[in-house]
Parts: C-alpha cells; structure tokens; sequence
C-alpha cells in the first residue's frame, strides 16, 4: 500500500515539468500567432495601398501630362514594392527588411507626386481625387497602425522566448525571434501625411 | 501626456467609486434595519432580547439586508434587461442613421475609413457607424453591450466640422469605451441607481394604501396599522430617494473617470493628442457645443463624447481639464470655429466654393 502511494508521488513529481513544458509551448505558440496574424494585418492593408497607387496615377495622368518621369517613378516603386511585398514572410526577417525598403521607396515616389500637385490646381478641387486622397491618406495610417500592433506582438514573442523561465522551451524547440517592421527612411514618414 | 499612467489612475479612482457603491448599499441596508426597529417598537415589541443589546437584532439585520438585496438586485436586473437592447437599437432610439458602406460622400467615407482605422489600432472587431443627420453639435457615442453589437454613432456636426486628425480621436475615444466595457459597466450602474430608487416606489405604494386602509378598517386596530405603515412608508420613500440621489452622484463620478480613461486611451491608439485635444477645442469654441438635441438624449447622456447636457450630475468632466490633461501646455482659449464642412484638402480650405 505505501510502496503504492510512495510510486504516485513519484509520478506527481515527474509530471510537474512536463506540465510545465507543456504550458509554457503552448504559451509560445500562441503569441508566434499573433504575430503572423499581425503581419497578415500589415499585408492586407500594403495590397490595398498598392492596388490604389495605379487607380491615383490613372487620375492624374490627365492634369500632369509633363510629370511623365515622376509618374513612372511611381509606378516603377509600386511595382518593387508589390514583388517585395508577395516575398515577405513573418518568419524571414530579412524579407520583411526588404519589404520596409521598398515601402520607403514607394513612399518617397508618392511624396514628390504629391508635392507636384501643388503646382496644379484643377487637381487639388477635382472630387474624385479628394475621395483618392482620402483613400490612400487612410491606407497609410492603417498600415501604420497595423506595424504598430505588429511590433507589439513581435515584442510580447521575443519577450517570451528571451525570458526565464520561458527561454529553455523555446531554446528546445527552435522559437527564433521575430524581426519588427521598421521604417527605414524619412521618405515613408513624411508619405504617412499625404497632402497636396 | 503619459497615457498609461492617466489610464491606471482612472480605473483606479473609478475602482474605488465602485467601493463606494457598495458602502451605499450597506447604509441603505442599516437606515431600514433602523426602520424595521423603529415600526417594532412602536407596535410594542422589545428589541435586543436575545442578543442583550438594546436594539440589536441578527436576525433581523439578517432579514433586512437579505430583503433590501433582493429587492435591490431584481429590481436593477430588469432595469438592466429593459435598456441593454443592443447597440444598433440604443442608436435608432437616439435618431441615427446607419452609413452605407459603399458610401461615395466624402464625410461618410472618410468617417468610415476611421473607424476601420480605429479597429486596427485597438484590436477591437469593427463596429457598425450612425450618424446623426438633424445635430449640428459636435458629439458621438458608443452603444452596445459588447464589443460584438457595438455600434459607434456621431452628430452630423461631429462628422463634417472636425479634422481627419480631431475626428479620429473622437472615435479612438469611443474605441476605448467598446474596449473597456464602458457601456456594459454604465447599464448596471443604471440598474443599480433604479433598484435603489424602487424601495421610495415600494415605500410610496405602502403610503397611498395606508390611508385607505386606514378608513376601511375597524377603528383601533386601523389607526395602530395606519400607523405603521405610515412610518414605514415614509422610511422607505426617503431612505429610497436619499439612496438614489448619492447613487446617482457616484454614478456620475464614475462616468467622468471613464472619460478620462477614454481620452487618454485616444492618445495611445492614435499617438496624437493633437487630435482628440483639438476636437475638445471645437467643441468648446462652437456655440452648438456638444448639446444633442433629441429627446431620448438624456437617457444616455454617459454615452456620448462629449457633455450632451449640463448639470450638477454631470457625466462628463468640464472640457478645460479635459484638454489640460490631455495637452499641458493648453493656455485655455478655445478659439473659433468655422462653420463650414471641412475636407482637410488646403485648396478648399483656402479658396471655398461659392455654390
């Protein structure tokens, strides 16, 4: 009968760690979904920003016929940006560098379009390219907003496989750190305030 | 402004409030443990016998706190069932109109693309948008009872006099209320407020059938019986009425501390105190203010963004310290306000259209 009870304790004691690990995968698990969900978010919203891009340079076109060369810059970086965009994964941190590069290029390109338009003031009361504007000026933060929640999740993931006693769960189980989308240049912050 | 130092001291002060909520209730409970002493007494029982204390009785504490409880607790369930009847309900009461999400005017779709903003910023599911066409204040409100059936509404004014920047903070200050269950937390502080009041409606019922029973029933025993309820009646009414008066003022109070919470939880979602600080400023420059005109806006006057009524029990903090919080370095003038719809565009801004 002891011999019994003495074999379940030593039953209970084993089986603490592997609740533990158990809990703690779990945990990891979850939060590295959070960032793919995030990064998803991120995704969504540059597919809309790129898919405006050529409808803005259709609408355009017509008042800046001599800004040839700074229309195809911009569609030139939309194009980068797209193939850049199609590559980038969660879990490949250099893609998503890539990505940020790209975006910043694209932002630039639209910068100085915008800063053009200044000069045309047709363009500046035409209805449709108020309702363009404000698509894309909402676009911009959206996306802003998601890499804000992205790199919140990113930073709750690398908390946790960084921290103790978290860090010996994920060190067993290959959880390697997320990289967070960061702008890279002033072009892209400056693009976030679209005006013209 | 530190946001989340402004969030954690007002959900601790409103956790506190709440405290006081429950020290009401045990007065309520003590004042008709009084009650019920005084109306035995005076029917002639002794009190105390058991316990040696004069006055002292558990089991009628024991009687009376379990009795106000319940009285309170249904009273306040229904209360509570009668008015959470949804969001996109509370917004049609309020005189709403739900926006067409393939919407082309501009103030629409822009109000729309905000609040898709918003959800992405607070993670909260987005919410179906009302407005308001007949207010030409500046105001908004979220409705609902959980995230799921929230729906955000604002006055026409709100939509088309204030910035992209100021109305994004207004709906990243309705997003914090959706998130922190504001809606939820006002319902049953309302059901609470009405339990409390039910006992002066109980108590006013007991009065009215005193005196009629006073003159159907043989004459001593009635004028001893009228007595009673006399008593009873009139305890009940002022213990009832002097219970919801100070439920209603805590109520209030907790109210203003969500506003705070909510504002400085627009500062973190948007990232820009301009904006929700610059709203605050129009309102408080405009003469229509945030005074919503509707009937039924009394009703839900903790709803909306900004105060949509004055009064002592005021379910908003006063503007100057909103804005003081929110931008420290305000002077306090509020500036003027151009009536004329804004589109953010400079050209229109700067050379307006005649037609």
């Amino acid at each position: 009968m002891s011999a019994f009870v003495f074999i379940l304790f030593g039953l209970a004691i084993l089986l603490v760690p592997v609740i533990f690990v158990v809990v703690v995968y779990n945990g990891l698990v979850q939060v590295r979904n959070r960032c793919k969900n995030a990064f998803a978010q991120i995704d969504v919203q540059l597919k809309r920003r790129h898919d405006l891009v050529p409808n803005l340079v259709e609408s355009v076109k017509a008042f800046m016929a001599h800004e040839r060369e700074t229309l195809e810059a911009v569609i030139q970086a939309r194009n980068v940006a797209t193939s850049a965009r199609e590559h980038a994964s969660a879990a490949d941190g250099a893609s998503i560098q890539q990505l940020a590069t790209a975006e910043a290029g694209l932002g630039g390109a639209l910068g100085r379009l915008f800063a053009l338009s200044e000069s045309y003031p047709e363009l500046r009361s035409d209805q449709n390219m108020l309702q363009l504007q404000e698509e894309l000026t909402s676009t911009e933060s959206k996306v802003a907003f998601a890499r804000q929640a992205y790199n919140d999740a990113v930073m709750n993931y690398n908390n946790k496989i960084e921290m103790f006693p978290s860090n010996f769960v994920a060190g067993i189980f290959h959880f390697d750190a997320a990289t967070s989308f960061e702008l890279s240049s002033n072009a892209e912050r400056e693009s976030v305030a679209v005006k013209f | 402004m530190d946001f989340f130092e402004h969030q954690e001291v007002a959900r601790r002060k409103s956790h506190v409030l709440l405290f006081y909520f429950f020290l009401a209730i045990a007065g309520i409970i003590a004042a008709i443990y009084g009650l019920v002493v005084l109306i035995l007494t005076l029917s002639g029982q002794e009190i105390g016998e058991t316990s040696g204390l004069a006055f002292w009785d558990p089991s009628i504490l024991l009687i009376t706190a379990g009795g106000t409880v319940s009285v309170v607790f249904l009273a306040s369930s229904f209360k509570t069932l009668q008015l959470s009847g949804g969001g996109a309900v509370v917004a049609l009461e309020l005189g709403g109109r739900e926006l067409d999400l393939n919407t082309t005017d501009y103030h629409e779709r822009r109000l729309l693309n905000l609040v898709e903003e918003m959800a992405i910023a607070s993670g909260v599911p987005v919410p179906s948008v009302y407005v308001m066409d007949t207010e030409d204040s500046i105001n908004a409100f979220a409705a609902g009872k959980s995230p799921s059936d929230a729906v955000i509404g604002v006055t026409r004014g709100c939509m088309t006099l204030l910035t992209r920047d100021e109305l994004q903070g207004v709906i990243a200050h309705e997003f914090s209320h959706i998130l922190n269950g504001d809606m939820r937390l006002n319902l049953r502080l309302m059901g609470l407020v009405f339990g409390i009041l039910f006992l002066s409606l109980i108590g006013e019922f007991i009065l009215r059938n005193a005196f009629r029973g006073g003159s159907s029933s043989s004459k001593k025993d009635g004028a001893g019986l009228a007595l009673v309820m006399l008593t009873g009646g009139l305890g009940l009414l002022l213990i009832g009425y002097i219970g919801a008066f100070f439920a209603n003022l805590i109520k209030a109070s907790v109210s203003r501390q969500r506003e705070y919470l909510a504002d400085a939880s627009a500062v973190q979602f948007t990232r820009n105190p301009d904006g929700i600080a610059g709203a605050l400023m129009k309102i408080g420059g405009l003469f229509a203010g945030s005074k919503v005109a509707h009937p039924m806006a009394k009703d839900a006057s903790h709803l909306f963004f900004g105060s949509a009524l004055d009064s002592m029990f005021a379910t908003h903090p006063p503007l100057g310290e909103r804005i003081r919080r929110i931008l420290p370095r305000w002077e306090g003038t509020f500036g003027e306000v151009s009536l004329r719809p804004i589109t953010d565009a400079p050209a229109t801004q700067r050379e307006p259209r005649r037609a």
